[in-house]
């Protein structure tokens, strides 16, 4: 009778991780904006299981609703825009009920 | 003719491994007995045997439409890591808004626009579910906003206080502070 391999013992704690790992199967929206410098905002969209999201719409609406910047998201996943003069937020939108919020005063300063 | 064999003494470790191998492989099997309670009480819950969720909020008018309304878990919002601090709500909707109501949404505080409604009920609308995004710097009186959305485009939107939808995020809440 052997006694417990090196290869049985790594065999043992594969099948430990795998039953402990937990599939993450939600992908919900994120997005962050920062003030690059006093006059542009960079926002970054993306899913919480990593992907991005170029081609998304990310607008910048007005406290009045009107929409200042109409926009997507780029390749990588970002878009640059001019801090609008009016009070605004950003909407990332993903589809209805896929969207985040961020008002001007969470956006961090450069 | 003498043959001198020398056997190796096997190790105290292995002595005991020969002699009670089988038994520790029964306790092994024994192991997975203490889980079944709680495997058991999670397929219920997801099943719908033991109702919308853990914790029953109640019937919620809005406009002429109502919901049953219930958290998943009555635990605080669970971290999702990047996209920040998630809470499982499950709904059902009333027999008469089923044909009627094409969508319902879920947001805490007062939505600005149906864009920005708040994150959306997906399932069969005799158990939905939904996971609510709760910023870590929400009020703890902070309101909890449903808005439902007719396939003739009416809208409706109805408010009940966080604490009453769920004590054990406002707990959260309270006990990390209110972040700026």
């Amino acid at each position: 009778m052997s006694r417990p391999t090196r290869l049985n013992m790594s065999v043992a704690l594969l099948a430990l991780c795998a039953g402990f790992s937990t599939a993450a199967l939600a992908h919900n929206p994120m997005c962050e904006c920062k003030a690059i410098d006093a006059e542009q905002i960079k926002c970054t969209g993306g899913f919480s299981d990593g992907s991005g999201a170029p081609g998304v719409t990310l607008d910048v609406i007005g406290y009045d609703e009107t929409i200042l910047v109409p926009g997507k998201l780029g390749a990588d996943s970002t878009l640059t825009f001019k801090k609008p003069g009016a009070e605004f937020y950003v909407l990332f939108d993903a589809g209805p009920g896929h969207v985040v919020e961020i008002d001007q005063a969470d956006i961090e300063a450069p | 003719m003498s043959k001198s064999t020398t056997v190796a003494q096997p190790s105290r470790l292995s002595v005991i491994w020969h002699k009670w191998r089988f038994h520790i492989n029964v306790l092994l099997l024994l192991i997975p007995l203490g889980f079944m309670p709680r495997y058991f009480a999670d397929a219920a819950l997801f099943r719908g045997d033991s109702g919308l969720g853990e914790r029953e909020i109640g019937e919620i008018q809005v406009g002429p439409w109502s919901l049953r309304l219930a958290e998943l878990r009555d635990e605080a919002p669970r971290s999702d890591g990047p996209a920040g601090y998630l809470k499982g709500f499950n709904a059902a909707l009333c027999d008469a808004c089923i044909e009627p109501v094409k969508a319902t949404y879920l947001r805490i505080g007062k939505p600005r626009s149906l864009r920005a409604a708040g994150s959306i009920f997906f399932g069969t609308p005799y158990r939905m579910g939904i996971q609510l995004p709760v910023p870590e710097k929400t009020k703890a009186d902070a309101d909890l906003w449903i808005t439902m959305e007719g396939w003739d485009g009416s809208l409706h939107q109805a408010s009940i206080p966080l604490s009453q939808a769920s004590p054990a995020t406002v707990a959260w809440l309270n006990k990390q502070g209110a972040k700026p």
